[in-house]
């Protein structure tokens, strides 16, 4: 069974476009990543789905049921994480744990686990608490009821790197036990180390849906080379996958490798005098901007763009 | 209904009820108290001493300015007492839909198991609270202080301010939140709703002045506002329940309407 589909979803704010004939399954027991950059329409699907916009046209529907403004019951089954925060500056962490509970028949089973793990303190104020740990309390609050399908909206935006890893352990433990999770995010290595696929939309359109594998085909790496003696820029830049060659002197070079041809590199670069190497992750920015460009260059985005005209 | 939305909205604008209310209770005791000093022939010189024009703008109109009930309409529950119950509830009606949608706290608590309808309900039950406890803080102190101050009012009296004030604070109030269920921030509801009244308040004051406006006072809640006259006379015009009455009724149901068919978010 979809956990989550939509059939052509639209929703424009006026005459501005937040998502158009946005058609995506999400099946039960996945961990479905949703990418895009600022305003490509990421917040706008999760809140057509979570029924606080009125979709324009088209329908979403959550365990088989097509999402309504006014229906409660299907959020019993939901857990919910904000991309930005927004609780109640005046109450404490302990207020709104009651207040969910209050809706939910009670206390989350997971929530005792999750004050613990997260070493949050519930009796301090909302406005007295740092980003971070407005954020801990977000997810507790999200996830602490053990919910059927978690829609996590930048889930570790502000968390150390301590934090982050205790909720990827979470959402893995949530997993285990076939829970659905829905993860919008800018961050590649979130997305590589919980996703199994992944959904890319661009200025509202789901642009690509990949496995995460595939979308690692499409990654970048910047490579820094430091050659022992003098060496000629072709050595790098006839290599498949390779581009961008720039030599800083006649022995340093950078370099920028795609997905899988950095083991052809490395092989090549071992059949001379190495001194130093330096390999880094590109940023999502640069993986989306390759993305894009090849996107932009394809008669699919052509056309999109004379139809803008 | 929801019991936890209820208890939260209580509880969160449980501050300003409390200092609306010590307001109102501290008024109501203070013109209570000046009475006997103020009130017969001394208070008729002090009236009229001072221009129609004046008078008219506190909302002295249908009756004798010298009587207790002249009194009370001039120095409280004319002009100020509107201005602070009205304060009172537009504060309240905007934070129960626009504030918190513009503040991002209802994207919150609508993911959870709550609909919006039920929030809605909850919302105008809690006003209809908050008005109680408002009526209650407006009139009981002049029944409790009142006798020692020579003011003697019947319990049907008592029963008619408290109850004709309440619907038309439910009149005010559920213009503010119809107000509130159309935008997405507590800015405009409150100017528009504020704007509102103070036009209110104009057409009365030019109803008064010239005949010619008269036509404004079918549809002027606060023409109908007369205090001074239940207090002096026990009575309340019939046309006066039925305007508040309606009023009351299509805006709050109408509140929650739009409010349950909007995007909120």
């Amino acid at each position: 069974m979809d956990v989550i589909s939509t059939r052509s979803l639209t929703k424009f704010y006026g005459k501005t476009r937040g998502v158009e004939d946005l058609s995506m399954r999400v099946p039960e027991g996945a961990v479905y990543g949703y990418l895009g950059p600022n305003g490509s329409g990421k917040t706008t699907t999760i809140r057509c789905l979570l029924g606080m916009l009125k979709p324009t046209s088209g329908e979403a529907m959550l365990f088989g049921q097509p999402v309504a403004l006014d229906g409660s019951a299907v959020r019993a089954r939901i857990g919910y994480v904000a991309g930005e925060v927004r609780l109640y500056d005046r109450e404490t962490g302990g207020w709104h744990l009651d207040y969910v509970a209050g809706f939910r028949g009670g206390h989350g089973r997971l929530e005792k686990d999750l004050l613990e793990r997260f070493e949050f303190d519930p009796s301090k104020r909302v406005r007295e608490l740092s980003k971070g740990n407005k954020q801990k309390l977000a997810l507790i609050l999200g996830m602490a009821h053990d919910p059927d399908l978690l829609i996590l909206d930048e889930p570790t935006s502000g968390l150390d790197p301590l934090n982050q890893e205790a909720v990827y352990s979470v959402i893995d433990e949530r997993v285990a036990e076939g829970r659905t999770v829905f993860l919008s995010s800018h961050v590649l290595s979130e997305v590589e180390r919980v996703c199994e696929r992944v959904g890319i939309i661009r200025l509202g359109h789901l642009v690509a849906e990949e496995s995460v594998k595939e979308l690692l085909g499409k990654r970048l790496r910047q490579v820094q080379v430091t050659f022992a003696q003098p060496t000629a820029p072709s050595f790098l830049a006839g290599l498949p996958g390779v581009d961008n060659v720039l030599a800083v002197s006649e022995t340093v070079f950078t370099a920028r490798a795609r997905g899988d041809a950095v083991d052809a590199l490395l092989k090549h670069l071992a059949t001379t005098r190495v001194a130093d190497l330096s390999i880094q992750q590109a940023s999502l920015e640069d993986v989306f901007l390759e993305f894009y460009r090849e996107r932009d260059a394809s008669p699919d985005a052509e056309a999109e763009r004379e139809e803008s005209r | 209904m929801s019991w936890t939305l209820l208890r939260a909205t209580i509880h969160q604008r449980r501050t300003s009820l409390f200092w609306f209310s010590f307001g109102l209770v501290l008024y109501a005791w203070l013109m209570t108290w000046f009475w006997p000093q103020m009130g017969g022939d001394k208070y008729a010189e002090l009236i009229e001493s001072y221009p129609p024009e004046l008078l008219q703008l506190f909302g002295g109109t249908e009756v004798p300015m010298a009587s207790l009930g002249g009194y009370f309409q001039m120095e409280y529950l004319g002009l100020m007492w509107m201005l602070i119950v009205a304060s009172a509830l537009i504060i309240y009606a905007i934070k129960a839909f626009a504030g918190e949608i513009g503040a991002g706290t209802m994207e919150f608590t609508l993911a959870q198991p709550v609909s919006r309808v039920r929030l809605a309900v909850t919302r105008v039950i809690a006003m209809v609270g908050y008005v109680v406890v408002l009526a209650i803080a407006s009139f009981v102190p002049i029944m409790i202080f009142g006798p020692r101050y020579d003011i003697e009012l019947s319990a049907k009296t008592y029963l008619l301010l408290m109850s004709f004030g309440g619907l038309f604070m439910l009149a005010i109030g559920g213009i503010a939140m119809l107000l509130s269920s159309m935008f997405r921030d507590g800015g405009k509801p409150g100017s528009i709703a504020a704007g509102i009244l103070v036009l209110f308040w104009i057409a009365d004051l030019v109803a008064n002045a010239s005949e010619a406006a008269e036509f404004f006072e079918p549809v002027n809640l606060v023409s109908y506002w007369q205090p001074g006259k239940i207090i002096n006379d026990g009575t309340v015009a019939a046309e006066a329940w039925w305007i508040y009455a309606a009023v009351a009724l299509v805006t709050l149901v109408g509140s929650v309407v739009v409010f349950s068919r909007r995007d909120v978010a």
